[in-house]
């Protein structure tokens, strides 16, 4: 594994740039076409997916040349990649990890951004991406939630580390225990005993950071029992579903996010969306539940000598076709009184919330102009509400929200849910 | 090569501290070249002043838009357009619009198909400028090169803004000849370098009617798209012949009754990269597909006005074809295909398929002229394919070539390329050797010049056009600022 891997697909990039845009058969209209946040804000080729693997290349080829500028080309990339759904249409190449490994490579040579390395400290010390107030389990207290520490349980919820300490997040895991127990899950959290889940870490470029993690909460699963979590946290499930299965640790462990659930457990019957929810709404697909939440693909092969960029045995390539899209919108379908609209961007060529890769850490202007972009677009859709299913992509909206004085109001699906259930 | 902080400070004061960049990790992204730098310039005012700080400190310069392709001398001030992207005006009633150089295709057409107008598009694809000069899928009915171009702004070499056409003499866009400046053989130029000297920084584009959708019903995930329906009064075929000349033929008269919104003479190859997902299904795809057709062929999108119109064009299509022994290819009439191969062909927005996905580059030979000889001459073009197909030099198209019928074929546009592995220098140079001697044998047997040949030899066989473009190149850029400037890359 590693940056060297991805030579072969780096040289096949032809600069055309479609990476800069959606799949060009989707454009409708000259607004909402670009589907790249860091190109479209930092303008320079080398901000665009295409950019980015022309310079891996060049590097790997003639040494790599740190300086500033590289940098903040490297930390300005939510690598949510979407440019590699779009160049992926066409092409036969890997996109969004060459980025990825381009970034733990500079990590792991010492190159990294102050800002992530201060939230990392944080991950190291108190095993948690956010700031630690009180324990864990907290935000269940009353809740007469079991301890799938202790105690057998079916599924572990594993809550998050912004859902479980961020005070205006708490509300979702409170809202995502309650839709549990109301369909009669046998659940349990895991209360002190769960730790960050990686992802966001694996995506800043800590690898070993999040192998720590990985291993840490795998061995818990294991000693608990467990055979299913479910996760109201793209990230976590993005780390559980795709990082995990890609660096062997995952096992047979079923992992669900919450949307999936729910979607589940009402078209058995045994959630029923009752009361009336009078709201027009949007969805926004979180990156790493959609295009990036699509399983991981274990391959390996060799080029065929030859003209053609094949393989033996063939690779099936990750195109952002698999994703978790239609159990959110089959949910917020499903509650009485809700209006549901599309934006233009959507699903696998979604436009990102603007906090993925670390950057509502290490540029949160970038994040916040990013996210101003989504709202844009919901708006322009008639929405009263856009509606995401991950609390990274819900804080970053609430504080764009914030920033411009809209009246447009953000919903985790899980809230949706709460209402129609009470 | 550098900036002093002298002159690099000078053109950040014209586009600010965000807008330019020298560092050269930036480069590889850049057409890997040593650029002295990359200016981002933001409107016409801060192109110009560039222009003219390259023209004090005597700098080359070049500016490109989306830029996919180019070949850069080392050194260069490299002028990205990419913060030049709006629409400034979409006049249906005289049925043109007016861009900026970063505007790409399926932004503009996007906009268009709402309106009920459409727009020739190049075959590099939508991904690229609006603005673009050349050649597509669409040329049938929406012409193509500079023949869609009416009035342009444009930053000269020197610094100046000419406003040429109609812009000229008032703020209409309407016409690119007048009242006002032509200028038109020196803007549209195909000569050598095959390019305008300057920048454009906005063009007006002929537009077109479309009787389509306002938008193609696309359904289903990426990359596997189709259409829910194919839009009402629409069809898509691909009919092979018995032989090239039948093909041509049927060409003709298609032509002749103005019944085909698109005709694409596609090569089975390309029609398998169009259809096929990945690279594996390609190289089944082409195998099956070639055993299915008789003889070369091409691809023909319907679209009529009316139910009766419909009618009426597909009655003649069907005639015509029978009457040349045309042979419809059954895969295409299958409806999940026909509809996103219809959707692609208007859209171009797989032509990436087409070209770089099987090897990652590809050479071409484009011409335009007189269908009957430049076919014929593609045909030896073709055959001389072969030696490099069966030594695994090149990616198997059978020694395809293709090309179609310019304004209801009054003009013809052939074309041939070679798909290969660019890392592969034995690949690199036999397809090298085999561009260089196709265009030798196309001048040498009197086919017709192809204008990116050496012009050392082409010239002096075509009037001596090398020297006085020179001349008017001096004369429009002294200081040499831009000698190999591209505005329409």
């Amino acid at each position: 594994m590693g940056l060297e891997q991805y030579k072969g697909d780096m040289e096949m990039c032809c600069r055309c740039s479609a990476c800069k845009f959606i799949p060009l058969q989707k454009v409708a209209g000259f607004q909402f076409a670009n589907v790249c946040p860091s190109i479209s804000r930092f303008n320079f080729h080398s901000y665009s997916g295409g950019g980015r693997v022309n310079i891996g290349a060049a590097m790997l080829k003639d040494g790599f040349k740190y300086s500033d500028k590289l940098l903040h080309i490297v930390y300005n990339c939510q690598v949510c990649g979407a440019c590699g759904v779009s160049c992926n249409y066409a092409m036969d190449m890997e996109v969004t990890e060459p980025i990825q490994q381009f970034r733990i490579k500079c990590v792991e040579d010492g190159k990294t951004s102050p800002a992530l390395d201060k939230v990392i400290a944080g991950l190291r010390q108190q095993g948690s991406m956010v700031p630690v107030a009180g324990k864990r389990g907290d935000w269940a207290s009353g809740l007469n939630l079991k301890n799938a520490a202790r105690e057998k349980v079916d599924v572990l919820y594993h809550v998050g580390c912004l859902t479980s300490y961020d005070k205006n997040m708490q509300k979702l895991a409170r809202a995502t225990a309650k839709i549990l127990q109301k369909a009669g899950v046998n659940f349990g959290i895991a209360g002190d005993a769960e730790t960050c889940c990686g992802g966001r870490a694996y995506q800043m470029g800590y690898k070993e950071d999040f192998l720590n993690q990985a291993k840490k909460n795998m061995a818990m699963i294991k000693e608990a029992g467990v055979k299913t979590v479910v996760t109201a946290c793209a990230d976590g499930y993005q780390a559980f579903k795709v990082l995990y299965d890609q660096y062997g640790l995952k096992g047979n462990l079923e992992v669900l996010h919450i949307s999936e659930c729910i979607d589940s457990l009402v078209q058995s019957g045994k959630l029923k969306l009752s009361r009336k929810v009078d709201l027009a709404v949007t969805y926004h697909d979180p990156c790493r539940l959609g295009r990036l939440g699509e399983p991981w693909i274990h391959w390996e092969g060799k080029k065929k000598p030859g003209d053609r960029f094949v393989f033996d045995p063939p690779k099936i390539y990750r195109r952002g076709s698999h994703g978790v899209y239609e159990p959110p919108r089959n949910v917020l379908k499903s509650i009485p009184g809700l209006k549901f609209g599309e934006m233009t961007r959507i699903k696998e060529y979604s436009w990102c919330c603007g906090a993925g890769g670390g950057v509502s850490d290490s540029n949160p202007g970038f994040a916040g102009w990013t996210a101003q972009e989504r709202l844009e677009e919901a708006r322009s859709t008639g929405a009263e509400a856009i509606v995401t299913a991950c609390p990274w992509c819900e804080r970053t909206f609430n504080e764009a929200v914030q920033g411009s004085g809209s009246n447009l109001k953000v919903y985790d699906i899980v809230e949706l849910v709460e209402q129609a259930i009470q | 090569m550098a900036l002093s902080k002298e002159i690099y400070a000078a053109f950040q004061d014209v586009v600010g501290e965000e807008n330019i960049c020298d560092d050269p990790v930036i480069m590889p992204s850049y057409h890997s070249t040593e650029h002295a730098a990359v200016i981002l310039p933001g409107n016409t005012a801060e192109v110009q002043a560039i222009v003219r700080l390259c023209n004090k400190y005597k700098l080359k310069m070049r500016a490109v838009c989306t830029g996919w392709t180019g070949m850069f001398p080392p050194g260069i001030v490299y002028l990205d357009l990419r913060r030049m992207n709006r629409i400034i005006e979409i006049n249906e009633k005289n049925m043109y619009a007016v861009v900026e150089p970063y505007v790409i295709t399926a932004q503009l057409q996007a906009e268009l198909m709402k309106r009920g107008l459409h727009m020739n598009v190049k075959g590099a694809g939508a991904n690229c400028a609006a603005m673009l000069r050349g050649h597509g899928h669409l040329d049938q009915t929406t012409s193509g090169d500079d023949r869609n171009h009416l009035a342009i702004e444009w930053v000269t070499p020197e610094g100046n803004i000419v406003k040429s056409g109609s812009l000229g003499s008032s703020d209409e866009w309407f016409s690119g000849d007048g009242p006002g400046p032509s200028l038109r053989a020196i803007l549209t130029s195909a000569v050598p370098p095959g390019v305008t000297p300057g920048v454009f920084t906005k063009a007006a584009l002929k537009i077109y009617h479309w009787p389509g959708p306002k938008q193609f019903p696309v359904q289903g995930v990426s990359p596997d798209y189709s259409l829910s329906e194919i839009p009402k009064n629409m069809m898509a075929r691909y009919y092979s012949f018995p032989s090239v000349e039948k093909m041509w033929q049927a060409e003709i008269r298609l032509g002749e009754n103005e019944i085909a919104f698109e005709l694409m003479g596609f090569n089975v190859a390309m029609v398998a990269a169009n259809i096929a997902k990945n690279n594996e299904e390609e190289e089944v795809l082409f195998k099956k597909l070639s055993q299915e057709v008789q003889g070369p062929g091409f691809f023909v999108i319907l679209a009529g006005n009316s139910a009766a119109d419909f009618e009426y064009k597909k009655m003649a299509l069907e005639q015509i074809v029978k009457d040349a022994g045309g042979k419809s290819l059954k895969s295409i009439e299958d409806p999940r295909t026909e509809g996103i191969i219809m959707c692609q062909c208007v859209r171009i927005s797989a032509s990436i398929r087409e070209t770089f996905r099987p090897g990652g580059a590809f050479s071409s030979i484009p011409v335009m002229g007189q269908r009957d000889l430049t076919i014929r001459w593609a045909v030896g073009a073709g055959k001389a394919k072969m030696p490099l197909i069966e030594k695994g030099l090149i990616v198997d198209d059978g020694g395809g070539f293709f090309g179609w019928g310019v304004e209801q074929g009054h003009l013809g546009k052939t074309e041939i390329f070679c798909k290969f592995d660019p890392q592969n220098p034995e690949a690199k140079a036999a397809v090298e050797a085999w561009s260089k001697e196709q265009s030798a044998r196309a001048f040498n047997e009197r086919y017709f010049a192809v204008l990116m040949g050496p012009v050392d030899q082409m010239g002096p066989g075509l009037s001596n056009f090398h020297l006085w473009w020179k001349k008017i190149q001096q004369a429009i850029d002294p200081n040499g600022v831009s000698p190999e400037a591209g505005a329409l890359v």
